[in-house]
């Protein structure tokens, strides 16, 4: 999947503060950009089920919905802390910091 | 998660059990609880059985405050190692100290004041992972335990707005109460129901604090999660439950967005329809309630609410019917017409809910966002 473009939205958790970002990956710095490619595709994202859901809702859990674009296809999963397997939490990590990154600058 | 062993079940009286339960070893102390918990299940169906009603009285008598910590060492396999369990000394790592003291705290004020013994009210072991993840700025219940992150620690310091989550006691009575919500009335994890069961959270979360500093209604901040920002972030804490709304207003977080009214009720999909932003609506009603009772909130205002949770809400009880039953509860703990009952009646219409109405009727702000979502089945069905 050559990904253009990424959306990131966590909603839920203790607090109940909703963050989210939506940018294209040529906005990021070189380094960060090749390491969320490398992340993505360690997940082999667009093969993630679509609800990536065990169970029902964590009481404080977080939700994260994540949409990967190409030029041609747009793929969204949805998961939560206790739903992801391991191989995918360095993913949500990242996505979290560029979005603080991000809403920091706006 | 849980060491599963197979109770003994029958085979041993309980003299017997109660006997392994103090004196054995781990392995047979925990088996014997796990036995006298199973017997206590089977009330109603085994009336009969005469040994039952001796176990039942056991379960409390053996399962005391028993709590364990575990540390997920910024990973996400829970629970992790343990490291403190319940006669250990404290230890030198201060979330370790904190997720212990303040889930004995919450026993505590559960024990002392409403003779609840544990989460199952059945002795069951308090369970907490602390370090889980990297830059894990949040606190969840996931069924069977507490779960603690460090904040956001991994970002430079300037831009860290959040501190470790074991840094508020409220917040480890707030977790811990998810799960006697869990047990009791069950409250369905969306929309009102799910923003009743974030109240009773706050709430006894906030008694948990109040009781440990011995503050009365007027005393006390209501705030939830004090202390959890850093000094970067304009706000005193997560929530007020005295003045919904008002607890942080921040250029990267925003503004606090609960309402402390009917009128304000926020319709949407997010965070499960919105538990963690309703929820200030009965939040302020509880507030309102305990100072206008006075003195320790924990007291009546407390015993109205935990009776409430404990006998009567169900999975889908919405404002109206907490109202409605919190009222009743305090006329028959305090009499008709009490003075605690009419603090009841004022708590709710200080939000917008009239005791005595039917919960039938959409309650303002659901409207028609509410009833569509509960014909595509994302909202529980009315009561």
């Amino acid at each position: 999947m050559d990904v253009k473009r990424i959306k990131y939205e966590r909603t839920g958790g203790f607090a109940g503060i909703r963050i989210a970002a939506d940018f294209e990956l040529e906005d990021l710095a070189e380094e960060q950009a090749e390491q969320l490619r490398n992340l993505l595709d360690d997940v082999d994202f667009d093969e993630l089920p679509e609800k990536l859901i065990k169970g029902g809702p964590v009481p404080d859990g977080f939700t994260y919905i994540i949409t990967v674009e190409s030029e041609k296809v747009e793929y969204t999963v949805t998961t939560s802390d206790t739903s992801a397997p391991t191989k995918m939490q360095p993913l949500l990590e990242l996505l979290y910091q560029i979005a603080r990154q991000r809403a920091r600058k706006k | 998660m849980h060491n599963h062993r197979h109770p003994i079940h029958c085979i041993v009286p309980p003299h017997m059990l109660k006997e392994i339960a103090t004196n054995g070893t781990q392995g047979q102390r925990d088996m014997a609880v796990e036995t006298l918990k199973a017997s206590a299940q089977m009330r109603g169906q085994r009336i009969a059985l005469s040994d039952f009603t001796a176990a039942t009285f056991r379960v409390e008598a053996v399962g005391g405050k028993d709590r364990i910590v575990y540390d997920a060492k910024n990973g996400s396999t829970l629970p992790g190692t343990l490291v403190r369990k319940e006669d250990d000394p404290p230890s030198a790592d201060v979330s370790v100290n904190e997720a212990f003291d303040g889930s004995g705290a919450t026993y505590d004020l559960y024990k002392n004041i409403y003779n609840r013994n544990s989460i199952d009210n059945s002795g069951m072991r308090l369970d907490s992972t602390v370090h889980y993840k990297v830059g894990y700025d949040n606190a969840f219940w996931d069924g069977q335990q507490m779960v603690y992150g460090d904040g956001d620690e991994n970002m430079p310091e300037n831009e860290r707005l959040f501190n470790r989550f074991t840094i508020a006691i409220d917040v480890m009575g707030h977790e811990l109460t998810h799960g006697v919500t869990q047990f009791e009335a069950k409250l369905v994890y969306s929309f009102q129901p799910g923003a009743l069961n974030e109240s009773m959270s706050d709430v006894f979360g906030s008694l948990v604090k109040q009781f440990q500093k011995g503050q009365t209604a007027e005393q006390a901040d209501w705030i939830i999660g004090e202390g959890l920002f850093t000094s970067n972030v304009n706000g005193v804490g997560i929530r007020s439950m005295k003045a919904p709304g008002s607890a942080y207003n921040d250029p990267v977080l925003g503004k606090d967005p609960q309402p402390a009214h009917m009128k304000d009720y926020v319709n949407t999909v997010s965070d499960n329809g919105g538990v963690h932003i309703n929820s200030g609506i009965p939040n302020r009603a509880f507030y309102v309630v305990a100072t206008e009772i006075g003195g320790f909130a924990w007291e009546k205002a407390g015993q109205i609410w935990y009776i409430a949770l404990r006998d009567k809400l169900t999975s889908s009880s919405n404002f109206q019917t907490c109202a409605n039953l919190t009222h009743q509860t305090a006329g028959e703990l305090f009499g008709a017409n009490s003075l605690e009952q009419q603090a009841v009646k004022k708590g709710w219409a200080d939000v917008g809910i009239t005791i005595g109405e039917s919960p039938t009727p959409t309650p303002p702000g659901d409207g028609c966002f509410g009833s569509l979502m509960r014909l595509l089945g994302a909202a529980p069905a009315k009561q």
